[in-house]
């Protein structure tokens, strides 16, 4: 436990250097980068409602960083959130135009259900691939995301679209009030209960079963746990369809949720951003948690950029790029480190 | 120079007070050793006695805590890579360092500059043809790297680091790899490396091999230096397994019983080889039990792994040991694989006490009773990143449903209880598997193989790179199963320790049996057998 804790700082070190980096780069620019540093603090975490704000991106990201958690743990690099995120959306968008007029206390359950197997499935065959005949999953997830980036134009322009539709943003109908598992805020008692249930039941899952170590000996040296005698089958499906069903959840509940409809690119970081999370947070469930609230601060904090300190809403994305730099030098970093290590005796 | 006046010329090597120091492990303490040039030196000890710091000190890869190092007289500044580069020192790892994909000669060229550039196939080839051609290297320059054999890839790497003209060339643990030719072969080189004043370091730890080819001994327990260097002549085979072993045995542990209580016998250096304590072998009664493992005319497909199978039939029995003979890659890997359910099996049947396998999965069959110990300790039998109580346990939980519940805390006591039991060094079950010496990893492996339930165990060349201690602890264990009623088949290109161990020996060649043996063996005809001299079916 102790070891994670270590883990999870190092990475927030390498955060922190990250941010101090775009700080540099800002302020070289010409902008004020400790106005910058301070309104991002105050539009993620210090001004009023900016917690709520923070958790209303948060939340979806960590659905989908647990989910990508799954994975890399399994030693699958599914790098579709992206995609199985929109395929959640999309089928919880179709079940709940299906169910229109059923009572809300069963289409509800039905919205999310729809949205994990939309996204279940769209990592069923990256998986299917993957397990059947090696197909490399980094290839297969990241086309995955441009598919479903157009089978979301073609369904909100399409059979979901949108009558009343002004034409500027393909997108389907709101979804009637009742229906609705929270305003645009996102934060209902229903999204937080969402994320604590399925944060604790994936904390078990990775934790406290034997799925939990094997996929974590698998993702660490496959061959050793062929060679206990387990299928690869077992281990490698169940991590993608959780994998993806995870980002499908997160896209049911944007879609019911904030966002009441689906529109053509919508979220377009999410996926990578999620992707992002599970890296800084190193696959372990609870400081995926933690990591999801920050960079749901920092996308909160993207709107306030520009009115505080006349940068453009974008630098976030600079902020979300160098962090991801620095992360992954640090894991090349910690490997060589660790792999020096294993060679002395 | 002769060899009994090691001191009488400035050292090729000249260590004083190294101490090195890993976090609270002292890995060396003290070492002050002079080495003479042109002569052929082994530092010898058990596994984990600090062979390999010492040989990365030599080489400027380990920074010392304390202590200095000369070569040929000039001192150098300790942990500098190029350092000990440039006074002539070059070190050819236990693992092979060159990468898979290059050819040989872009081996050669970017292992020896170390600098990228222009470069031409045709310009790298004529410039290293000569080279590999003078040391006698059999590849071709434009062979891969991962195409050849492994005395190959060594007789390259050793090429590779006699480029800049060494005058002190390290090998660590070079028999490792190695069958009993190739060890002939690398000897021979290194005599005519000696020949030409190139000094040799050897880091061994099979006493036959040291006083094959060594002209000084150094011994190495526990991170001191024991004895030497001193003249190989003046030590004898029971000498020097004391000296490496110490008087009480450390590699055993704790005076007493062994992991199944059986009394811990003096360990016996390999080489020695007296007939099995109390080995009574069971031959197989016909009729009476379903022998452990039946294995009937089985034909496989050849692949990346090894050779096809062809129509190999054995026959295993409760309570026996059989060994498997034959000079590597005549299909022992595939051999194991198809009983493991890991190759494809064209023809023939597999039993498992009596029951036809062919269609289980390893789960199952594991299931059954049957344990591997797999040929690549680090690969196949453990994940190096991972803690011990995950690899011990890994093949347990395999057999529960995927969401059955576990108790980490739980399986750490119990892994902790276990390894304790078999003797382990270690500090905490949650350190990764990758930290423990080889000895300590394969005994992590057997405390997981080596259960009660065990009716079959593969132990597939289990004491490879071990020293004395831990290679007599593993022959105990795999008798203590023996008696216990389990049968195991046992794979190890080391005749003397089969011939110890095995109550019956199986010979294989390109994928056949081509030699049944009984005791008492006759290396001549077990030798015949493996080279195909004769037809020689007992």
């Amino acid at each position: 436990m102790s070891s994670h804790l270590v883990t999870i700082t190092r990475s927030l070190v390498f955060v922190c250097l990250a941010l101090l980096l775009c700080a540099a780069l800002m302020q070289g620019l010409g902008f004020n980068a400790l106005l910058m540093l301070t309104s991002v603090a105050e539009g993620a975490f210090l001004r009023p409602g900016a917690i709520e704000n923070s958790l209303r991106w948060g939340l979806p990201l960590f659905l989908s960083a647990a989910g990508v958690s799954i994975a890399f743990r399994a030693g699958f690099f599914n790098i579709g959130a992206q995609g199985q995120f929109y395929l959640g959306a999309i089928f919880a968008a179709t079940a709940a135009h299906w169910l229109q007029g059923g009572a809300p206390l069963l289409v509800i359950p039905a919205i999310l259900c729809a949205g994990f197997l939309g996204g279940a499935l769209w990592a069923l065959w990256p998986g299917l691939m993957k397990l059947g005949s090696g197909t490399d999953e980094v290839i297969t997830t990241l086309m995955g995301n441009f598919i479903a980036g157009l089978l979301l134009v073609w369904v909100t322009s399409g059979p979901l679209k949108d009558p009343a539709g002004s034409g500027q943003q393909a997108s389907s109908p709101v979804l009637a009030a009742p229906y609705r598992i929270s305003d645009s805020s996102g934060v209902s008692a229903t999204t937080l209960g969402i994320a604590l249930g399925v944060g604790i039941l994936l904390w078990l899952l990775v934790n406290r079963t034997a799925f939990g170590v094997l996929s974590g000996l698998a993702g660490r040296n496959g061959t050793m746990v062929r060679w206990q005698g387990a299928s690869s089958w077992r281990i490698g499906l169940t991590s993608f369809l959780l994998s993806g069903g995870l980002a499908g959840l997160a896209g049911a509940v944007e879609f019911a949720g904030p966002t009441g409809r689906i529109a053509s690119g919508f979220l377009p970081g999410h996926g990578f951003t999620a992707t992002l999370v599970a890296l800084v947070a190193n696959f372990s469930i609870l400081g995926t948690a933690v990591t999801a609230l920050f960079f749901g601060g920092l996308a909160a904090a993207a709107l306030y950029l520009p009115i505080m300190a006349g940068l453009p809403a974008a630098a976030i994305e600079v902020i979300n790029a160098s962090i991801a730099l620095f992360i992954t030098a640090r894991s090349r970093l910690v490997d060589r480190l660790a792999g020096r290590k294993e060679t002395s005796s | 120079m002769p060899p009994d006046s090691p001191a009488a010329a400035v050292a090729a090597l000249d260590c004083r007070d190294v101490t090195v120091r890993y976090g609270a492990v002292t890995a060396l303490s003290g070492i002050t050793a002079a080495f003479a040039p042109g002569l052929i030196h082994a530092v010898v000890g058990q596994n984990g006695a600090g062979k390999t710091t010492f040989a990365r000190v030599a080489a400027g890869l380990v920074q010392p805590a304390e202590g200095e190092v000369s070569i040929l007289g000039t001192p150098i500044r300790t942990g500098h890579v190029s350092e000990s580069r440039a006074a002539g020192v070059e070190l050819v790892h236990q693992s092979f360092a060159l990468p898979p994909s290059f050819t040989v000669s872009e081996a050669m060229e970017f292992g020896a500059t170390g600098r990228g550039g222009l470069f031409t196939a045709r310009r790298l080839r004529r410039r290293w043809q000569a080279h590999l051609a003078e040391l006698d290297v059999t590849a071709g320059p434009t062979q891969r790297i991962r195409d050849l054999p492994v005395e190959t890839q060594q007789a390259v790497e050793i090429a590779r680091a006699l480029i800049t003209d060494a005058r002190v060339l390290i090998l660590d643990e070079p028999t490792a790899v190695l069958t009993p030719a190739g060890i002939e072969t690398l000897f021979d080189r290194v005599r005519r490396l000696k020949a030409s004043g190139v000094t040799v370091l050897l880091i061994l730890h099979k006493i036959r091999e040291v006083l094959a080819i060594a002209d000084t001994l150094t011994v190495l327990r526990a991170g001191q230096l024991v004895d030497g260097p001193r003249p190989a002549a003046t030590v004898d085979e029971a000498e020097l397994t004391r000296l490496i072993v110490g008087q009480s045995d450390p590699a055993a542990g704790r005076s007493g019983a062994g992991p199944a209580g059986q009394p811990v016998s003096p360990p016996v250096s390999p080489s020695v080889s007296p007939s099995g304590p109390g080995a009574s072998p069971m031959v197989p009664a016909a009729g009476s039990h379903p022998p452990a493992l039946g294995i009937y005319a089985l034909r496989t497909r050849a692949d990346s792994e090894g050779p096809a199978l062809e129509d190999v039939d054995l026959e295993v029995a409760p309570g026996e040991i059989l060994g498997i003979a034959g000079v590597e890659g005549n299909g022992q890997k595939s051999l194991v694989r198809a009983i493991a359910g890991l190759a494809e099996v064209e023809s023939g049947r597999i039993m498992l006490g009596g029951r036809d396998i062919g269609p289980r999965s390893l789960g199952e069959r594991r299931a059954a009773g049957l344990r591997i110990i797999p040929f690549e300790r680090n690969t196949e039998g453990l994940s190096l990143r991972s803690s011990l109580w995950e690899n011990w346990s890994a093949g347990a939980l395999l057999q529960r449903p995927l969401l059955s519940p576990v108790r980490p805390d739980h399986l750490r006591r119990d892994c902790a209880a276990a390894l304790r039991e078999w003797q382990v060094r270690y500090h905490s079950p949650a350190q990764p598997a990758g930290s423990l010496s080889g000895g300590n990893a394969q005994k992590v492996i057997l405390a997981r193989e080596i259960d009660e339930a065990a009716r079959l165990i593969i132990a597939a060349q289990p004491t490879r790179g071990l020293d004395i201690g831990a290679t007599a602890f593993v022959w105990r264990a795999l008798r203590a199963a023996r008696d216990r009623g389990a049968a195991v088949l046992v794979i190890s290109s080391d005749l003397d320790e089969l011939f110890d161990i095995s109550d019956r020996v199986v010979v294989m060649l390109s994928g056949r049996v081509s030699g049944r043996f009984a005791p008492p063996y006759s290396l001549t005809r077990v030798g015949a057998a493996m080279t195909g001299a004769e037809g020689a079916f007992a």
